[in-house]
């Protein structure tokens, strides 16, 4: 549902010159399956994910979803997307229940099925008691829900959640992954960033690990733990990253697999 | 455009708005509380003026006594009611005497610290200096008179211890007495011409630089005109001699605009200013709020990754704004009506300008404003939308307002300028043309108004939608949507410039290349226009052509070229040969091309006549370029140096940074009118433009300069030999083949007009050919062809979930 085929996003920075933030990234991501994309901040994640909501344009390389072109025809590629990332927030001066209705009328959903999926979404979700709380007075957590409200409203086929934990307390990013997990059963194709390496652990089907803007290694986390002979993720991440600067350093290219 | 999501965000937007206190208190409440505020204290303040009489002293009131029968000046220490304006009441001028002020130095004397408050106290011990006209000072034993001079009186105007000396000087009683007694007989005359010769006037001391003074002054003056008359009217009443011998007769104006016409042109001029200026305000903030604050806040991001287009979220946008803007100005409108029904009644009073009617504004008046504010209110908003979606944050938003009232209050106000009326060239003005045509609306002036709501209606359709475009813009760049705050570094960037060039120029960078033609332009025309007051020759032609083509044009984009660019030839079109076909096309084109622009300039030339000044100086031109010694050079000065020096600049440089704006038309448009632009007259401005269409297309179709630079010389070329064509035609000594396609009457040689259909058709018919031609097109202007034709299925709900949904054509 999703195929990336070597994304390139070079930005021009005053300080840095050319600043390559994707550098050839290859990936696909199927139905019912979560895809996680593990990295430090800066890695590229987030670039790679506003390109496949279409709000960036690559430099070079294909973004599909569903089949459609994220370069040439974001409009259908934001039809089939609920994008949710720690940049995309809620409205202050609108209550839950009108932002929701909001999303779910600029999706094109009709009135009648808009309402009944909406009570579906907010017993679900337990956002009945929010449900006129203004965006202004809810709380971190409050506005997470309306944001995965917000970005499944339109039930859509590919799911892209950019750092959704960041900045929740643990229970609720326990509730938000529980979520997640729940949409991968009902089929959606998820893709999933996050620098948490339990969250990954947890939740995903595969995982690449992103570093400077290039996966360093994807698979299952089976796959890449026998790859590397290295049981636990956060050492496996860090052994990676490490190969990868002396790789670098000694101009050898990167070390590491790309699917 | 889907007008579903329009209308949706435009709910929305609103909804954000009206739950704003700020805004809400901006646009609504501070108009409601200004206008009466403004007008309470205006009354406080005036009530304030009212008890603030200036003070006028008065020196030599004993001249006065000395006469017999003489009407009253004075009465007690006051101008005689009789002299002072009915309608007011007493003048608000205090009378002092000298003595006052004398009494009060002596008063500070005895304070013991009068060494300080000496110094601007006038009254000094200063020897006093006997007015020159003066034979002795009277002495009717008041001693503060002896005291008081010419010189002092000044100081104490300069002072602004009093706002205006009178003074009558000594003799002046005899010369009162002289004017009644001459009126006696003819033994009398000879002493009524000496008296001609060496009047003895009253004087009045004031201070034109500070405003009290100078109205004191004036009514000093209608108080002693009055005060003059009833003398004239005593004197001739005493001798029996009818008033009207001094008064043969009475010029009396008659005024035949009704009360209605004077009042609508007064606020004709007023209202539309007022209304625009909030206008502007009124869009401002929401504009802000809509797109840097939506960008502070975290939300915009939200609303780009749902399935509404750019567009649509501009236009929602838009239309909020706009709606705000318009309330904001009729809003303010009405508040200042209310209040200034109130507040006028009483400025009628206090003011003193009864002439000019001061009534409120008929409702007519107040329609066609609301009618006129709907398509400036569309660009204004445009236009803050656009500088609103650029700003990073609410406050970077805000410095862009001044920049904006600044660039646009001109145009506000230059329709309020004396003599500044409806015509067609005015009607092409931005802002300007909407003002002048509403004027003309509220003045009644209906067919006047209707002849130009064409221009004005076209021009003001062209600005919005330009406005709108910019703002689309804006929306579709991710460099501003997503820009970081980075640290202003001035040589971090040009370093950045240098090091990470770019293939081609980008827009920013044409922009900034037009921007330095036209400032290296105005400072080298200020100094040419230094020198050639002194004369022209040709000389010094040459230099002030060769400077302006190569400094102002060249040199610029060919810097820029050299230090930020990779791809040097490919940016200036000049990284391959032409095609022959295309060489061809471009000689055909130039050749029809020139009597349509002959026409063209003839036309322009009708519609904005040359001024004398311009005149004289094309005359100077052509006078010095006959001086030339040789026939090329004056071709290879307005031809072919022209046409190389400015192709690069325009159809090289700024034509490919304009060309990633992603559409090619508005590209060769931008760079018509940049290239219109550095052209010194407005006639010459307006025709370069139209053949700067015809050379971007040029430049697009062909992908190459030489077929520009061929056209643009071959068509300055014959240009120049127009004039030498009129000169023959003139002689009598055409050549038949002219004498059958041009016609030449006292000033001007053109083509005829079957000629002209041919030549049009050509031209047509080639461009029709060369915008068929493949052609390449930037990056941007792929993306945006590919984009327009994506297809505008959108999915149906309910889709099954997890599967793909079912998809309908809208």
């Amino acid at each position: 549902m999703i195929q990336v085929n070597s994304l390139t996003k070079s930005y021009v920075d005053l300080r840095r010159g050319r600043f390559v933030a994707l550098d050839g990234v290859t990936f696909s991501v199927g139905a019912g399956e979560i895809f996680g994309m593990l990295g430090p901040n800066g890695a590229g994640k987030t670039t790679a994910l506003r390109i496949l909501s279409t709000v960036l344009q690559p430099t070079s390389g294909s973004a599909m979803v569903c089949g459609f072109d994220c370069v040439t025809q974001p409009a259908l590629v934001r039809h089939h997307i609920g994008f949710m990332s720690a940049s995309t927030a809620v409205y202050d001066r609108m209550t839950a229940w009108e932002m929701v209705e909001y999303f779910g009328r600029l999706y094109g959903i009709g009135e009648e099925q808009l309402r009944e999926r909406m009570e579906t979404l907010f017993d679900r979700l337990q956002m009945q008691e929010i449900r006129d709380v203004l965006g202004s007075k809810m709380s971190t957590g409050m506005k997470q829900k309306v944001s995965i409200a917000r970005a499944i409203v339109h039930d859509p086929p590919v799911l892209i959640f950019d750092e959704a934990t960041s900045g929740l307390d643990i229970f609720v990013s326990r509730a938000l992954l529980d979520a997640v997990a729940e949409l991968r059963d009902q089929g959606k194709c998820i893709l999933f960033s996050t620098h948490i390496m339990r969250e990954a652990e947890r939740l995903c089907d595969r995982v690449a690990i992103m570093h400077r803007g290039r996966i360093l290694a994807s698979g299952t986390l089976d796959q890449l733990r026998a790859a590397q002979d290295e049981p636990d993720l956060e050492e496996l991440f860090f052994k990676l990253v490490q190969n990868s600067e002396e790789g670098v350093s000694c101009g050898q290219g990167t070390v590491g697999s790309r699917q | 455009m889907n007008w579903y999501n329009v209308k949706l965000i435009f709910q929305r937007e609103m909804r954000d708005q009206l739950r704003d206190r700020r805004t809400l208190f901006l646009i609504a409440v501070l108009p409601l509380l200004l206008y009466p505020l403004m007008g309470m204290s205006f009354f406080q303040m005036t009530q304030f003026l009212r008890k603030q009489a200036a003070k006028v002293l008065i020196v030599g009131v004993e001249q006065l006594q000395g006469v017999d029968g003489l009407p009253k000046l004075l009465e007690g220490r006051r101008f005689a009611a009789s002299l002072v304006d009915p309608s007011k009441g007493r003048d608000n001028l205090q009378l002092v005497w000298p003595e006052d002020l004398v009494k009060k130095q002596e008063l500070d004397v005895d304070d013991g610290n009068s060494n300080e408050r000496h110094a601007d106290l006038p009254m000094s011990d200063r020897t006093a200096v006997v007015p020159a006209s003066s034979g002795a000072l009277v002495s009717d034993g008041v001693a503060a008179t002896e005291r008081m001079t010419l010189v002092e009186a000044r100081e104490l105007v300069s002072s602004g211890v009093v706002q205006v000396v009178l003074y009558f000087p000594s003799g002046f009683a005899d010369r009162l007495q002289a004017a009644r007694a001459s009126l006696l007989g003819p033994k009398n005359q000879h002493e009524n011409l000496q008296l001609q010769v060496e009047p003895i006037e009253p004087q009045v001391f004031f201070n034109s630089a500070n405003e009290t003074s100078q109205v004191a002054q004036m009514r000093v003056d209608r108080v002693l005109g009055r005060w003059r008359n009833q003398v004239t009217q005593k004197n001739l009443q005493d001798h029996h001699i009818p008033v009207g011998v001094v008064q043969p007769f009475r010029l009396k104006g008659q005024d035949v605009a009704l009360e209605r016409q004077r009042i609508t042109a007064v606020w004709s001029k007023i209202l539309p200013f007022v209304l625009f200026i909030w206008a502007l305000t009124g869009a401002f903030y929401p504009a802000v709020d809509l797109c840097a604050g939506e960008k502070e806040r975290g939300t915009l991001e939200t609303l780009l990754a749902c399935p509404a287009q750019r567009r649509e979220i501009v236009w929602g946008k838009l239309l909020t704004v706009m709606l705000f803007s318009i309330v904001t100005a009729l809003l303010n409108l009405a508040s200042m009506g209310v209040t200034g029904r109130f507040v006028l009644s009483q400025l009628q009073g206090i003011s003193g300008m009864t002439d000019v009617p001061l009534a409120m504004p008929p409702l007519i008046t107040v329609l066609w404003l609301v009618v006129g504010l709907i398509p400036i209110s569309a660009m204004f908003s445009a236009l803050c939308l656009a500088l609103a979606a650029f700003a990073r944050s609410t406050k970077e938003g805000q410095y862009y307002l001044m920049p904006l009232v600044l660039v646009m209050l001109p145009l506000m106000l230059l329709p309020m300028a004396p003599g500044v009326e409806l015509n067609l060239g005015n009607s092409l003005i931005p802002v300007t043309g909407v003002v002048l045509l509403l004027r003309s609306m509220i003045e009644g002036q209906y067919v006047m108004a209707m002849r130009y709501l064409l221009p004005v209606g076209v021009v003001a359709l062209a600005c919005c939608l330009l406005a709108i475009r910019w703002a689309e813009e804006q929306f579709n760049r991710e460099s501003v949507l997503f820009r970081e705050s980075e640290r202003l570094d001035l040589g971090r960037w040009l370093v950045h410039l240098v090091r990470d060039r770019t293939d081609t120029p980008t827009a920013a960078q044409a922009l900034f290349c037009l921007v330095t033609i036209l400032v290296v332009q105005f400072f080298i025309s200020l100094a040419i226009s230094a020198r050639s007051s002194s004369g022209l020759d040709f000389q010094f032609l040459v230099q002030t052509l060769f400077i302006s083509q190569v400094v102002c044009i060249f040199l610029p984009p060919a810097l820029m070229t050299l230090l930020f660019l990779r791809r040097r030839k490919k940016s200036l079109l000049l990284d391959r040969l032409p095609a022959g076909s295309h060489m061809l096309a471009a000689v055909a084109l130039a050749i029809l091309a020139h009597p349509v622009g002959v026409q063209l300039s003839e036309w322009i030339r009708q519609l904005y006549p040359f001024s004398a000044e311009v005149s004289a100086q094309v005359e100077a031109f052509s006078k010095a370029m006959g001086q030339a010694p040789h026939w090329w050079i004056p071709l290879l000065l307005i031809a072919v140096l022209p046409a190389v020096c400015e192709e690069i600049a325009f159809r090289g440089f700024i034509l490919s940074g304009l060309r990633h704006l992603g559409h090619k038309w508005w590209a060769i448009l931008g760079t018509s009118i940049a290239f219109g632009a550095v052209h010194l007259f407005l006639q010459q401005k307006i025709s370069a433009a139209a053949v700067g269409i015809l050379l971007g297309i040029l430049a697009v179709q062909t992908a190459s300069l030489i077929p520009c630079i061929t056209f643009h010389a071959l068509y300055n070329g014959l240009s120049l030999l127009t004039g030498h064509l009129g000169e023959l035609l003139g002689d009598g000594r055409p050549h038949p083949l002219l004498r059958g396609i041009m016609q030449a009457d006292e000033n001007s040689v053109t083509y005829k007009g079957w000629f002209l259909a041919i030549c049009a058709t050509g031209i047509a018919s080639i461009l029709w050919w060369l915008l068929r031609v493949p052609y390449e097109r930037s990056d941007e202007e792929q993306l945006q062809e590919t984009r327009e034709n994506q297809s505008k299925a959108i999915p149906v709900y309910p889709n099954p979930s997890g599967g793909d949904p079912g998809v309908v054509h809208r």
